[in-house]
Order: structure tokens, then C-alpha cells, then sequence
């Protein structure tokens, strides 16, 4: 921020060229995608060491300073965010409860991740493979050398797969049980404790020893798999239940009872899938719903449907993924949004949907998935409007840095 | 629905379906941890709020052979709180006006596969959005046995709907089987003694302190149950010999069996009548006579007629216990009241044809309790059609389980093009474009309207979603012109639904 001030008097100190410390430089866009659904015309974007410094409408900028000056035409948009993806991963998993796996200790930089960033993919959540509740999600950035340069946060979310049986409902229903199991266990052992403190004061009493010895009680660590339980209730972790049609909705709020915590839902659409049946249901809790940009049919018909739309309309904070976890779904993917714009889709609602929602999702909404003062500069050029089937995407910056395309810093 | 113009109870009725559907909300809003808590406590203000729903004007067919014309029937909290001709309706209560047409009990299907999406334990795997359910409600049936199960068709619930999970106590007793016969003899004579021996010990126990207490050891459970009375056996049989014999044992112990099939009970109905018997028959089963045999045999179309003549409870269940909407029509649980039609083709009486497939359906499996006929104290399991129930003609205008409505005819694609219910009684000639009326009722899956001219222009998926706001308003204003006043469109657009719809 030191060089913010420097900025705006731009052209009146401008003679003694300010030295230019660290990795600094400016975007002057035409238009810039703000990831909020919002626009902004001729912005400038100062960025130092890959985050973004300052951003305006027409700054003047000091000389000195690099600038990236785009053509008319290119637009600028926050780099995608995929929250839920196993590109790059390998391996299956469980059909059981295993809610303290972490997807992070999976992760190894390979060159299956070059497809994110190539198709413009800057921030990935990566999940646990497996059936009933597999583990916890992973944020990523698809670029780096280590597993540890990768990731950007670990525990993003708890996956959750509910389906319409017994065992499912079972595994959301016994993770809660045994925590309050657990809370009884630690209860019992305190009340040992304080008995066991008041004999011994009791002792001290009679010997009128003077030793201070206050012990304070050390609660017996929760067993692993009971953690995330506990994560949930205190809001340190949300889950993403995966569902399937609208009676695992259901079962979902039946399994959930009475409790307690931060949930949202990833609903593979399927050509005649029937979650429309409790669209505003989940329109009336405004959780994210992760869904892939695609026309459904009402079941028995031809009758379509466009169902991020309807979600969206009804109040879900809609997160679009790519129709396929793979490389031709990433290329696809722009174009796709743009079909589901195309069928009544809010376009605005559509980049918060590949953009700012699914960062705030994995709760990394303050430091990326938009472009704003103090966020990381993941940003994407294209040649004109990203959802246009002809358009290009020129270049992928990632933190600061060209990491796709053909455009030179 | 037949409406009456100029009355208040009109308009009432969407708001009656919003309340219905933001209490629907309710258990979603409370589970809601994430921003407000204020939608969550007004839900539950209105959970505490009684629901009232009456249904006005009808003419209410008890299923016990009252029929009651022009009276109302209220439902309080999913029962049936009153009904008959002086009911006081409640301010505050939902009013559905259905005059013109009848109110009978819910039907109930003593046999049913893909109803509830999947079987095992129904609670927890239910589909309660299952295409095959909506089918079902629109065939009348509110209650069906799946497995051994016997629930309720609450659409869009996934709690509550088991009423007995024992629906059936199996027995075989066949005489291809003599060992099996044997067995079933033996367990039922060694459950007889030990009553004896038990009876016997409670008399003597009165002077003798030191009686011993005949041992349990060894004696079959089930056929103790049976004949203390607590459990119907039901027996799979077709064959006048077996069902001859069943009878017989069922004499000779004293139980009241259950028969499955029954297709030559015909010809010894009186011996079936004298045990006791319910028959469950497939009116319409087709199976010739043995030739081989001199006594009469065969399938007839008289069979539940002679049988309910000779004293046997008749229930009617179709030939196929699924929905099938593949292949030629009407064997299916779609046609339940037809085939109940069949048996009265057949000479049974009409209200034991209505009886077959409610009340005694009931019966057999221990649920009478609670369903099977409108009294008072009872499930609210209800529905409404514009006309004889057991008549080829008649539709199912909605279906109602537990004093909700979880089925209307004019909201779901699947009938509401074939004579659309009318906007008023008074004027059943102005037929209302069952597309236009569809989304009134606010389903997410009712037929849209295809947009006939600019389809190029405006998405359709647009358009879908566009109409939905208009659920919330009163759809059946008779002083809408454009309903009415444009034939040509509205026969255009009826043609897209019954494509659409086939």
C-alpha cells in the first residue's frame, strides 16, 4: 500500500522515477468481470507480489511501472474457481464414515493440473473419492512444485454423500451421536476430576501443606472420526452433501433432525433428475448448489428445464462445475455457462457462479474468486466475452504470474 | 373443482396451499443454522396454529354405506374432526368448495411394487417424488402394502407413513405340499393343547397354588397368535381343493383366514363363508376349468359376488400390483376402482365393491383403526372425484393423506388435459386450457405452456420459470379474459399438453 499514495500523484511526481521494488506492475483493462456480477470500464490494477494493490476506473498510473495495456475488446475476468474436482487425484474410496481423511494428503503436483489453469481454472477444491462421508476437501492452486506450495487451505468442507437408505441417513445421524457420546465421556471424567481436586484439597486442608499445586483439567482428546462432528456444530468446518434427486433432499433434512450447522449441497444433474420438486425448499435456506451448467427434462418428458436458473431465481447461491471432471469438461465449460445464460440464466448470477460463489463456498471468498483491493491476482484475458463460443481466453495470470497463453509480462 | 362464484371461500384456497406449503418449509427452516433466525420462528408459530381444512358441499360416501349429499366433512390436524350437513366451519379454516362432486376414503392397495421408489425400511429410502406415486394418488390409492409394510402415500414426505409394518402373517397350505400340510397341522394342534392345557391351569390355579404353569417349550408362536385371535393368516390359494381345506382347518381351530387368489372360491363359497374367510380377488382373472375334472372349476366373473353372497369379505386387488405405462392398460394399480367395477359386473353389490377396496382392504391388514372409511377420529385419507368412483369415466380430482392435499388432478401432467375440471358449475361448457390452469396450484412439475408463436425467440426454459411467480395469485378468476375468450389458442395449446403428456 506504500505505493498507492505514489500512484494517484502519478503525474505530478513524476519526475524523479520512483525505484521499482518487487514484483510490481499494472493491468489497464476496457472491461473488467468484477466476479461479483458487476462491471467495470477502463479499470487499472496495480498488483504487487500477486495480489492486487489498487484497483479504479482511469488512475493514473507512475511512470515506471510496467503496464499491461490491453486491446479494446479483451475483458478481464477473476480466474475460475472449481470447488469440486478430483483432477489429479487417483484412487478410490470407502463406502463408510471417514470424516478425518484429508483429500490434501492425496495431493502431488502432476501434469494433470495444467488442465485447470489452462482452461482458465485458478483455485481448485479437491475432495475425498468414496460413498457415505469420505473426508474433507482440500483448496488448491493448480500450480507448484510441492503439495505444500499447493495448497491454499486445508478442511474446506466435509463431504457428505446422502442417498436415499438407511446406512447414509445412519452415517450423517451416528457422526453426531458419537459426539454427544463424546461429551458425555468428557463430562464423566470431569466430574472425576473435580472430585478426585476436591479430595485432594480436602487433604491439603488437614496437612495445611501450602504447595499450590492447581491442576487444570485436560479434557480427553476426541477420537479423530468424532472431530469434524464437533467442527461442524462450532462452524469451524460445513459439509457438501451430495444428493441425488429430491427424495434424498428430504431424507437429508430428516437425517440432519434437529441439529445444527452450516451445509450445502452438490446435486449431479442428471438428464430427468427431479430436484425442481424441492427448488425453493433449498431456495428458502440459501445454501450454495453445486450443479453443472445443463438443460434437464422433467422426468417422462421433453419438456426441459433449466435448473441452475430456477435454483438461482428461488435463492440458492449457485456454484456451476464443469459438465465432466476432466479436461474436456474445463474446455467446455465457458461455453456451457453460456448456453444456460442463453436459456434464461442471469448472467451475472452465472459469474458469481464460477467465480466468487464457489471461492466463498470454501471460504476463501476474502481473498479471492473477485477482483478487489487485497485479493490474489488470479485473473483471465480473453479476446471479448468469456461465455461467446468464439471468444479466446488469452492468457491465465495466477498470483501475479502468466501461467497460460500468449502474452508476455 | 366446481366453484361458486361470488362466495369468499374462492379465493381462500391458494392461500390455503401457500400455508400448506410454507409449514411444508417448516422442518427446513428450523434445521436452517446458517443466517436468520426469524423465518424459522414464525414457521413454528404456525405449526402451533391448528389446521383446519373443510371440505364443503360434497357428496361424502362414508365407505360404510352412508352417503351423505351436500355436506361437509372438517379436518383437524390430519383427522377427521366432523362432518354431516350442520358442521360449523371455523373462520380461520381452509375451505375447498366441491360441490358437484364425491368424497370417499382414501383406497387402499393390500398389494403394491414401486410405489415408494424403493422397498426395505420405507422411512429411510423412500422416493416420496416417485413418478409411480403421483400415478397411484391419481388412481385414488392413499395407502398400499410394499413388501410387509403398509404405508401411506405422503408425497413429499419422507416421515410418518408406515401405519403397520406386518401386514401380512404368511401360511402355506397347499395340498401339493402334504408335508408342509402336516406341519402346519401339527403347530396348529400343539398351539390349541397348550391353550387348553393353559386354560386349565388358570381354573386351577384358583384352588391350587401349587399348579404348575404348562410349558411354552415347543409351541409354534405364530400359530398361538393365530388362534388367540391376534393375527389373520393369509394363505396363497387358487385350487378348490386347497381352499376347501383351508377352510376346513380354519373350522376345525377357529381362525379366520385370509385367501389370496381365490379363484375357485366360487364353487365352495359356502364352506370359505362358514370359516370366516376374506378373500382377495382379482376380479377380472381369467383361467379355464381343469377338464379333467368333473366338479365345476375355472375362474368366473361371478366369483366375488358368490363368494361376498356366502358371507365372505371380498377385497379386490388388479392383476398387476405395479404401475405399468408400457403395454395395453388397465391390469395395473391405475385401475384399482375398475377392477373393483369388474366384480360388480360380476353382481356384487355396489358398496361392497367400494368396501373391497377400502374398508376391508383395511381390514385384513390390521390398519381399520385408522383408514379405510370417513368416521370421525379417523385419518383424514380422502378423495375427491367428479363422479362414481367405481365408473370408467371418473377421475380422481384430489387426493388427500393425512389432511393434506398431495394430489390435484389439474396440477400434475399426467390427466389434466382429459375433461378439465371445470371453472364453475355453472358454466361447465367454457373449458379452461388445463396449461393455463396448471401452474395455478404451483407444482414444479406442471405442464407449461410451449409458447406457440415467438418459440425462437424466447427460451422455453424461460418461460417455465417465468409463470411460476403467478402460482401465488388466484389462477381461477371467472372475470379473466383471457381464459376464456380465445378458443382457438387454448384448443392449440391442449393439443401440445396431451402430446407432451403422452
Amino acid at each position: 500500500m506504500i505505493l498507492s499514495p505514489l500512484l494517484l500523484l502519478g503525474p505530478i511526481a513524476a519526475a524523479p522515477a520512483a525505484p521499482v521494488q518487487g514484483d510490481l506492475f499494472v493491468i489497464k483493462a476496457p472491461r473488467v468481470e468484477l466476479g461479483d456480477g458487476e462491471v467495470m470500464e477502463h479499470a487499472v490494477i496495480l498488483v504487487e507480489d500477486g495480489e492486487i494493490v489498487t484497483m479504479g476506473q482511469d488512475l493514473p498510473v507512475e511512470r515506471g511501472i510496467p503496464v499491461i495495456e490491453l486491446e479494446e475488446g479483451q475483458v478481464v475476468m477473476p480466474g475460475l474457481v472449481n470447488p469440486y474436482s478430483r483432477v489429479g487425484m487417483s484412487g478410490g474410496g470407502y463406502n463408510d464414515s471417514r470424516p478425518q481423511v484429508m483429500a490434501s494428503a492425496e495431493l502431488y503436483p502432476s501434469a494433470a493440473y495444467k488442465a485447470f489453469f489452462e482452461n482458465g481454472v485458478t483455485t481448485v477444491g479437491q475432495y475425498p473419492a468414496g460413498q457415505g462421508i469420505p473426508g474433507q476437501a482440500v483448496a488448491v492452486r493448480p500450480k507448484g512444485d510441492s503439495a505444500e506450495e499447493m495448497i491454499v487451505e486445508d478442511g474446506v468442507y466435509l463431504k457428505v454423500v446422502m442417498r436415499n437408505n438407511s446406512s447414509a441417513k445412519r452415517n450423517l445421524r451416528d457422526g453426531f451421536e458419537k459426539a454427544d457420546d463424546h461429551l458425555k465421556k468428557v463430562e464423566k471424567e470431569r466430574e472425576k476430576f473435580d472430585k478426585a481436586q476436591a479430595k485432594a484439597k480436602g487433604d491439603k486442608k488437614k496437612s495445611s501443606s501450602k504447595s499450590k499445586s492447581k491442576e487444570t483439567f485436560v479434557p480427553p482428546p476426541a477420537d479423530p472420526r468424532v472431530q469434524p462432528f464437533f467442527d461442524l456444530r462450532e462452524g469451524k468446518l460445513r459439509a457438501l452433501v451430495s444428493i441425488r434427486n429430491a427424495a434424498s433432499y428430504e431424507h437429508l433434512i430428516d437425517a440432519i433432525g434437529d441439529e445444527e450447522f452450516e451445509w450445502h449441497l452438490r446435486v449431479p444433474l442428471t438428464r430427468d433428475i427431479d430436484v425442481f420438486h424441492v427448488a425453493d425448499k433449498v431456495g428458502e435456506r440459501g445454501c450454495f448448489v453445486l450443479m453443472e451448467p445443463l438443460i434437464t427434462l422433467v422426468p417422462g418428458t421433453l419438456r426441459q428445464r433449466n435448473l441452475p436458473a430456477e435454483f438461482e431465481r428461488a435463492g440458492a447461491k449457485l456454484v456451476l462445475l464443469p459438465r465432466t471432471d476432466s479436461k474436456a469438461g474445463f474446455e467446455s465449460f465457458l461455453e456451457d455457462v453460456g448456453v444456460m445464460i442463453g436459456a434464461g440464466l442471469d448472467r451475472k448470477a452465472a459469474v458469481r457462479a464460477i467465480t466468487h460463489n464457489p471461492a466463498t463456498f470454501m471460504g476463501l471468498g476474502d481473498r479471492l474468486g473477485s477482483l478487489s483491493e487485497g485479493k490474489r491476482a488470479n485473473l483471465l484475458i480473453f479476446s471479448g466475452d468469456p461465455f461467446q463460443p468464439d471468444t479466446k481466453l488469452d492468457a491465465v495470470m495466477l498470483d501475479g504470474k502468466f501461467v497460460s497463453g500468449d502474452m508476455d509480462q | 373443482m366446481h366453484l361458486r362464484p361470488n362466495q369468499q371461500r374462492r379465493t381462500s384456497r391458494p392461500t390455503w396451499l401457500l400455508m400448506a406449503a410454507s409449514l411444508f418449509l417448516a422442518p427446513t427452516a428450523l434445521a436452517n443454522v446458517s443466517i436468520d433466525d426469524e423465518p424459522a420462528e414464525e414457521a413454528e408459530a404456525e405449526e402451533d396454529k391448528e389446521e383446519v381444512l373443510a371440505l364443503v358441499g360434497g357428496e361424502i360416501h362414508t365407505g360404510l354405506g352412508g352417503v351423505l349429499r351436500d355436506a361437509t366433512i372438517l379436518v383437524r390436524d390430519g383427522k377427521i374432526g366432523a362432518f354431516g350437513y350442520d358442521v360449523d366451519v371455523p373462520e380461520d379454516a381452509e375451505v375447498v368448495d366441491v360441490s358437484g362432486m364425491r368424497v370417499y376414503p382414501g383406497l387402499i392397495a393390500v398389494g403394491s411394487f414401486g410405489l415408494f421408489g424403493s422397498s426395505g425400511n420405507l422411512d429411510d429410502s423412500v422416493d416420496p417424488y416417485n413418478q409411480n406415486m403421483t400415478l397411484a394418488l391419481a388412481a385414488g390409492i392413499t395407502t398400499a402394502v410394499d413388501g410387509n409394510s403398509v404405508a401411506k402415500l405422503k408425497r413429499g414426505h419422507v416421515d410418518g407413513l408406515v401405519v403397520s409394518s406386518s401386514a401380512f402373517e404368511t401360511m402355506s397350505y397347499s395340498n401339493g405340499n402334504p408335508q408342509g400340510q402336516l406341519k402346519v397341522e401339527g403347530d396348529l394342534k400343539g398351539a390349541a393343547d397348550y391353550i387348553r392345557a393353559y386354560r386349565a391351569w388358570e381354573q386351577e390355579k384358583k384352588s391350587n397354588k401349587e399348579a404348575k404353569e404348562p410349558s411354552k417349550k415347543g409351541v409354534d408362536q405364530k400359530s398361538l397368535r393365530i388362534l388367540r385371535g391376534e393375527v389373520r393368516p393369509r394363505f396363497n390359494a387358487d385350487d378348490r381343493t386347497d381352499l376347501l381345506e383351508i377352510a376346513q382347518l380354519a373350522q376345525r381351530y377357529g381362525f379366520r383366514p385370509i385367501i389370496n387368489g381365490c379363484r375357485e372360491g366360487w364353487t365352495v363359497a359356502d364352506e370359505l363363508g362358514r370359516a370366516g374367510a376374506t378373500a382377495i380377488v382379482t376380479p377380472r382373472t381369467r383361467r379355464p376349468k381343469d377338464e379333467s375334472l368333473l366338479r365345476e372349476g375355472g375362474s368366473s366373473i361371478e366369483n366375488a359376488a358368490t363368494l361376498y353372497s356366502h358371507g365372505v369379505n371380498v377385497v379386490v386387488v388388479p392383476a398387476s400390483r405395479g404401475i405399468s405405462l408400457g403395454g395395453i392398460v388397465g391390469q395395473d394399480l391405475l385401475h384399482l376402482p375398475i377392477e373393483a367395477g369388474f366384480a360388480i359386473r360380476g353382481g356384487l353389490p355396489q358398496l361392497a365393491g367400494l368396501r373391497s377396496i377400502t374398508i376391508e382392504a383395511a381390514r385384513v391388514l390390521g390398519v381399520d383403526y385408522r383408514i379405510g372409511s370417513i368416521e370421525v377420529g379417523k385419518d383424514a385419507d380422502l378423495i375427491v372425484t367428479d363422479g362414481d368412483l367405481l365408473h370408467y369415466q371418473t377421475f380422481v380430482q384430489w387426493a388427500i393423506v393425512d389432511g393434506e392435499i398431495v394430489y390435484d388432478k389439474q396440477a400434475e401432467m399426467f390427466f389434466a388435459h382429459i375433461r378439465p375440471r371445470p371453472e364453475t358449475a355453472l358454466a361447465p361448457a367454457e373449458r379452461m386450457d388445463s396449461g393455463e390452469e396448471a401452474p395455478a396450484d404451483a407444482p414444479a412439475d406442471a405442464p407449461e405452456e410451449e409458447p406457440a408463436e415467438d418459440a425462437g425467440e424466447e427460451p422455453v426454459i424461460e418461460e417455465s420459470g417465468g409463470e411460476e411467480p403467478e402460482a401465488n395469485e388466484d389462477p381461477e378468476d371467472p372475470e379473466d379474459p383471457e381464459e376464456s375468450e380465445d378458443p382457438e389458442e387454448s384448443e392449440e395449446s391442449e393439443n401440445t399438453e396431451q402430446t407432451a403428456g403422452a
